[in-house]
């Protein structure tokens, strides 16, 4: 069975106007992450989170009454997937555990006939969440440079900038579809957490994989190819590994899909980002890394005569 | 055939090595649903015959995270400052303003505290003799004697809380240090995070303190109340008058009393007399003249603001200190409780380090649970002697600052014994039991950082993991099967072997599968085939070039090689750089991650290489669709 039979499309031809989609996506994310900012999460915030199952419905508005009169009325309180659960957050900081207890006397004692059960207590210093933040800023940056020094090694350097370009690519626009989407969706919780700095992360892994798996075609079809130009070469090699490149990310997205609907509540922010960061993950290795590399390579000609490749 | 042979026996040992690593987690599974199916008597037969299989197979086995068995992971720092803080002498203003500059300092960045204290010293031209050591030492030989001594303290934190979480029979805790004055303690299955937190963070400062005589008692209450009610007392010290400057006691007596101030023109008895008398509105003192006062339970907050002021603390003379009771008692005709307000010297008489034994028992006298201690030779000298010295006096008894009880000394005690008594519940006796058996922290610790997981979220996840698992596992073993014919049978074979071996690792290594490290094993399961995809594509354009079957494979294994090499080590980078980055459930991703990418290597390419080697040597010829 063949999805892709042998094609021979111009990936490379229109490319300005892929740079104008790819600029627009990061402009449109990074003004929604101006404007509504970054949603932590109580990981990076500091402060307690707590999620009570009840065993009959509750009303939202009962548990806000409930804390305003201990003075947690500016908690953030919504469900946890399924309407029984509530997540309650909150960036008060005091000694110990000292807020989620309140926070469960004042629920028990405004409510004593709704029984619950912690499902999950978190309690994060303040210290903790700077550092947290920190730490995630510095993975993040470390993978990038990582992958750029290896790449560099093992292709060209050109080739590992293109690479770290379509990678800082992806999760711009994934953290702008994050921002975008955070609060639309009933029910889908799109903060900040450690889990989903842990798919960010997993993302840039993944998507260098296509683009290494293009940039390698390439590399041998240069050797294979002397006569034709880089623009052609590059071309072809993207033409050559569509048919693995779609399958490939295809399967990736499809389990990533059967995580996000059936993997439950505490994955969902990992899965959703994971599962939206391989489409433009996909999408970068083949429009944007590629690209990069010719157009870089183009200025560098006009500068000298040789091409030494 | 030889190099094919030892390629299969290289295969079958791993796959053998897996199942070895993974039989402890059957078994103990095996064991478990045999237990529970066993009622009471014969279950407890079946488990002492049994003993040592059942340890062994739970020792050995696939150990679960927190999240997926629930239980409580939490961060302790210890109190580096306040170690310093006690361990000097000499203590005066300097010292105390240096002190606390040191801890606004470094609670804002992660800055090390001894470098910061000395800097601190240096700008201020101080010598650090004046406050710790002998005055012949250097700056630098006493920051470095100051830096090993919270370097043992903290490594002394560590046995304390792990002596303390050992009696506390945890199966499987998890103690480590971490940077410079952490300690992460994860603790499977906990319920009671209560008792948890009170076992951890308790200091155990067991203190021996005698009770200042009732007059002074008194007339140091009384010279409070006068001060807050607004008839100021002549204070001749500099400072005193300074602050008198800065806040008008009237002013500062609303602001405490906001929501309780009965109104100016409130004329009732009762509010003429808390404005009159705005301390013993709250403390009532003791009708039987021990020096006592009782406060109401809803007003020990608002007392214990009044006293924090630093005026009222300049009121009370040099060697005396209030201290609060533990506990509530009720008292009058509604019932209503009551803390005990007691007067004590400053300086303890005997402190916990003398007590070797400790038990919880219940008292022959009154059947209420007890502890008694007993203390060292040392101890029991110091004892006779405080005892033989203070006969009719009364000694407290405090531990972490508060009071469990006072008595009265009644005669010269030799045998160093002593007993804690006020205790509310036979399980508190126990826990001070193993609080003070374990030892006293040396220096007090702060919870930054706590995470509990109850154990239904648990089971959920664990659910919701493995159908998410299973169903990702089906929907790719069918779709290599549809779109790569028999090459993709080969993939999914060698797919199943990848998830033993994975798990087979995990087990191996101890390490814990957490949830996020079962969406890792899930992430494999689609990036294991991206391997043989490129392999299967590479095959079949090298067959669409013309090539035999074999020649067709050989070369698409070969051109494939370096694609793979290299996107997989990308890959694996990241989850490195993931792994030191993350911490508990992170941790678990990423450590599946990288163990799913070395086996979907692993797999991908040697036995599906096997396989197809064995197959075109029968003359089977697999299909690549």
């Amino acid at each position: 069975m063949r999805f892709f039979k042998k094609t021979n499309i111009n990936f490379l031809g229109p490319r300005f106007r892929w740079y104008l989609i790819s600029s627009t996506l990061i402009l449109l994310g990074m003004i929604s992450v101006f404007i509504k900012g970054i949603d932590w999460g109580v990981d990076f915030r500091g402060g307690t989170e707590l999620v009570l199952a009840f065993q009959d419905n509750v009303a939202i508005g009962d548990i806000r009454t409930a804390l305003d009169k201990v003075g947690l009325g500016q908690s953030e309180i919504k469900s946890f997937g399924v309407e029984r659960d509530v997540l309650i957050r909150t960036t008060q900081q005091a000694e110990g555990t000292v807020v989620g207890d309140r926070i469960k006397k004042a629920v028990q004692d405004a409510m004593p006939e709704k029984k619950f059960e912690v499902l999950k207590e978190d309690k994060i210093g303040p210290k903790i969440g700077a550092e947290l933040r920190r730490d995630a800023l510095y993975a993040v940056i470390a993978s990038l440079i990582a992958i750029m020094i290896y790449i560099g090694i093992r292709f060209k350097f050109i080739y590992g900038v293109g690479a770290v370009v379509a990678l800082f690519h992806d999760v711009l626009v994934t953290l702008g579809v994050l921002s975008l989407l955070n609060g639309v969706i009933p029910g889908l919780n799109l903060e900040i957490t450690q889990e989903v700095v842990a798919a960010f992360l997993t993302l840039i892994g993944v998507s260098v994989n296509d683009t290494v798996v293009i940039f390698d075609r390439i590399r041998e079809n240069l050797k294979i190819y002397r006569s034709l130009s880089l623009f052609e070469v590059m071309n072809k090699s993207l033409n050559d590994t569509l048919s693995r490149t779609m399958i490939t990310s295809g399967t990736i997205f499809i389990v990533l899909v059967v995580l996000l609907l059936a993997g439950g509540e505490v994955t969902r922010g990992f899965a959703f980002t994971l599962t939206f960061g391989i489409v433009t993950g996909t999408y970068s290795s083949i429009y944007i890394a590629s690209a990069i590399v010719l157009d870089w390579t183009i200025r560098k000609q006009k500068r000298k005569e040789q091409v030494a490749l | 055939m030889r190099k094919q042979l030892s390629k299969v026996i290289l295969i079958i040992a791993a796959v053998l090595l897996s199942l070895v690593f993974l039989l402890p987690t059957y078994q103990d599974y095996q064991y478990r649903k045999r237990i529970s199916s066993l009622s009471g008597q014969d279950s407890i037969a079946y488990v002492d015959q049994n003993q040592e299989d059942i340890l062994n197979a739970k020792l050995k086995r696939l150990k679960l995270g927190l999240d997926l068995q629930g239980g409580m992971r939490v961060v302790l720092e210890v109190d580096v400052i306040q170690m310093l803080d006690d361990l000097a002498k000499n203590k005066d203003d300097n010292f105390r303003a240096i002190i606390s500059e040191v801890r606004t300092q470094s609670s804002a960045n992660d800055e090390s505290v001894i470098p910061l204290l000395g800097k601190k010293y240096q700008d201020r031209g101080i010598r650090l003799s004046r406050y710790y050591g002998s005055i012949r030492e250097t700056d630098a030989a006493i920051l470095n004697q100051l830096k090993s001594e919270t370097e043992k303290a903290i490594d002394r934190a560590i046995e304390v809380v792990r002596n303390r979480v050992d009696q506390y029979r945890v199966s499987e805790p998890n103690i480590q240090k971490q940077g410079g004055r952490r300690i992460i303690v994860e603790l499977p299955g906990v319920k009671d995070e209560r008792e948890v937190r009170s076992l951890l963070q308790g200091t155990a400062k067991l203190e021996f303190r005698l009770l200042r005589d009732p007059d002074i008692s008194y007339k140091v209450m009384q010279s409070v109340d006068n001060f807050l009610s607004g008839k100021v007392e002549e204070d001749t010290s500099a400072a005193a008058k300074t602050a008198k400057k800065e806040q008008k006691p009237k002013d500062a007596l609303e602001q405490l009393l906001a929501g309780s101030k009965p109104a100016e023109t409130d004329t009732s008895r009762e509010a003429t007399f808390t404005r009159q008398h705005p301390f013993f509105s709250y403390v009532i003192p003791d009708q039987r003249n021990t020096g006592e006062g009782f406060v109401e339970e809803k007003n020990r907050d608002r007392v214990i603001r009044l006293l924090e002021r630093p005026e009222v603390q300049r009121l009370c003379p040099v060697d005396f200190e209030f201290m609060w009771s533990a506990k509530t008692q009720p008292m009058g005709a509604e019932g209503k409780r009551y803390y005990q307000l007691y007067a004590v010297k400053r300086t303890a008489e005997l402190t916990g380090g003398v007590i070797v034994d400790a038990r919880a028992s219940v008292s022959p006298e009154d059947n209420r649970p007890i502890v008694n201690m007993e203390m060292n030779s040392e101890g029991s000298h110091d004892w006779a002697r405080i005892t033989g010295a203070n006969v009719g006096k009364r000694i407290a008894i405090s531990l972490d600052n508060r009071i469990f009880s006072a008595p009265t000394v009644i005669n010269k005690i030799v045998g160093g014994r002593s007993q804690i008594t006020g205790l509310e519940s036979p399980n508190e006796a126990r826990l001070l039991e193993i609080v003070l058996k374990a030892g006293a922290l040396p220096a007090p610790v702060a919870i930054i950082e706590q995470r509990s997981v109850g154990p239904s979220l648990g089971e959920d996840s664990i659910r919701s993991g493995m159908s998410a698992g299973i169903l990702a596992l089906v929907f790719t073993v069918l779709f290599m099967l549809v779109y790569y014919n028999s090459a993709g049978a080969m993939a999914d074979i060698a797919l199943l072997f990848n998830v033993i071996f994975i798990l087979g690792v995990l087990a191996g290594f101890q390490a814990t599968l957490t949830l996020p490290g079962i969406a890792g094993i899930i992430l494999t399961i689609g990036m294991a085939v991206d391997a043989n995809v490129l392999i299967n594509e590479r095959v079949r354009e090298e067959l669409a070039g013309g090539k035999t079957l074999r020649a067709a494979i050989d070369a698409g294994y070969a051109k494939a090689w370096s694609a793979i090499i290299d996107s997989n080590i990308t890959t694996f980078l990241t989850g490195l750089i993931l792994y030191q980055f993350g911490s508990g459930p992170v941790q678990g991703f990423a450590l599946t991650l990288m163990i799913g990418i070395a086996a979907s290597l692993f797999s991908a390419i040697l036995i599906t290489r096997v396989i197809f080697n064995f197959l075109t040597d029968k003359g089977v010829m697999p299909n690549f669709g």
